[in-house]
């Protein structure tokens, strides 16, 4: 085992080589050939605290213009684990959302990773400074890297400015799974979004009741590609939220023909024109849903549940008024 | 605290919860865009049964891990479904990021030492 953790270091020893070029080979081309976001905050951590200490710096960084700053000590009540003396991925997440900001997982590569820095944004990282079978867990942020002296730049710890060579970077970072994530503000897109990625990121947000900044999210996601059926539902449903029920009908009817969406769209629109006592409409929106859906679908239950408002509804009120509902999506 | 005080306050949080998540559900005609998603990609949902119980099974390991009870309430609503099954599937397999130099000290020391010298591993100097 000794031997084989030692033969990296001996390879360099005997071939007097600098290692592969990993930086020049995934460097996005037109960008210069180095990076570094050097107004990235610096928050040295303590004892074991690099956890809260990585995600003060990508939270100030991405709250900034704001005049917000997050420090570490705010954060060690959400998502340091005494037992475990470290801090969890998932916490870690959830805490960066809370703060109202989209928590985007970059892909596992070194380009993808030089991407999001060329954008502007940090990347936290997880690493393991240790050995595969004796791993050392740490939370770190890459905030530049340079092409020609192919190596990384990190705030680390207790160390503002860590350099770290590409090699011993991606190996640190690879054997802890390439995780990384940038936290944007909502309208802010990564670079090359991968779209079901970021837009389940955004759902996440929107779950968490940021409802607002999801939006903001949304929108942004359909400006830069229109045919994003996810980001034109998620906005319908910021939308319906905050009662601006024609703009959200004319979203969902939008969605009628989509492969995807179409069952939850037309579910949600009939909602729509139950509160709206266009009884009528409300029952042909969710016959076309249910004739979609069929049985086995994972949104039956909430159809039928649809369908008893919708029933509750007809027993309960009159005709609506000749002339209310005519002007209405189907 | 004796066990049989703290099941009781964990049955009547856990009553209460669920109390709310049903009055909830019972409104739930909308389909929202993480279930609608979800749908898509047949990912895992939680319903809203199934939300309350990982919600108070992963507050109580948060707890026998030294979190407060207050702190461990608020993180556990702060988490999505995902993140939920997550940690109550995998919380002591999970990474901790934090680095335990005192958990690696004896034995393992001096192999450390060796990889350190050798520049194969960078834990002791200035992280």
């Amino acid at each position: 085992m000794f031997i084989r953790a030692l033969w990296p270091a001996l390879l360099t020893l005997i071939t007097g080589c600098a290692g592969p070029a990993l930086l020049q080979q995934s460097w996005p081309p037109g960008t210069s050939d180095s990076i570094e976001l050097t107004s990235t905050p610096f928050y040295p951590q303590q004892d074991y605290e690099c956890g809260p200490a990585a995600l003060a710096t990508v939270l100030s960084a991405a709250l900034q213009e704001n005049g917000t700053a997050v420090v570490p000590d705010a954060l060690v009540a959400e998502v340091y684990v005494p037992d475990r003396k470290g801090s969890l991925q998932p916490e870690i997440v959830a805490a960066a959302r809370k703060r109202g900001l989209v928590v985007y997982p970059v892909r596992p590569a070194l380009e993808d990773l030089v991407a999001q820095l060329a954008a502007g944004q940090p990347v936290l990282v997880l690493q393991n400074l240790g050995l595969k079978s004796l791993p050392v867990w740490h939370y770190a942020v890459v905030i530049g890297a340079d092409e020609t002296a192919e190596d990384v730049v990190l705030r680390s710890g207790t160390v503002r400015r860590r350099v770290e060579s590409s090699g011993d970077f991606m190996r640190r970072w690879s054997l802890a799974g390439r995780w990384g994530i940038v936290t944007l503000q909502p309208g802010v897109l990564p670079a090359n979004p991968d779209w079901p990625v970021y837009l389940r990121a955004v759902a996440d947000l929107e779950a968490s009741g940021a409802s607002q900044g999801a939006g903001r999210a949304y929108e942004a996601a359909l400006a830069s590609d229109p045919g994003l059926a996810a980001a034109r539902f998620g906005l319908a449903n910021v939308r319906y939220a905050a009662g601006q029920l024609e703009q959200a009908s004319s979203l969902y009817a939008s969605l009628a023909g989509d492969p995807e969406f179409s069952v939850a769209a037309l579910n949600n629109l009939a909602n729509i024109r139950i509160d709206q006592g266009c009884l009528e409409h409300a029952d042909a929106a969710l016959d076309r849903a249910q004739a979609r859906a069929g049985v086995a679908s994972s949104l039956a239950a909430a159809l039928s549940s649809t369908r008893e408002r919708l029933i509750r509804a007809m027993n309960g009120v009159g005709p609506a008024p000749p002339g209310h509902c005519t002007a209405l999506h189907p | 605290m004796s066990i049989r005080i703290v099941r009781f306050w964990a049955v009547t949080l856990m009553v209460s919860i669920f109390n709310l998540s049903l009055c909830h559900t019972a409104a739930a005609t909308v389909i929202g865009t993480g279930e609608a998603m979800s749908s898509v990609a047949r990912a895992e949902h939680l319903s809203a049964v199934e939300a309350v119980l990982a919600r108070a099974d992963v507050q109580t390991v948060l707890e026998a891990h030294g979190v407060t009870t207050d702190d461990a309430m608020a993180r556990v609503a702060a988490l999505s479904d995902e993140e939920l099954i997550a940690l109550q599937q995998e919380f002591d397999q999970m990474p901790a990021g934090g680095i335990s130099l005192l958990a690696v000290l004896g034995i393992t020391f001096v192999v450390l030492m060796v990889l350190e010298l050798t520049g194969v591993i960078n834990i002791f100097n200035k992280f």
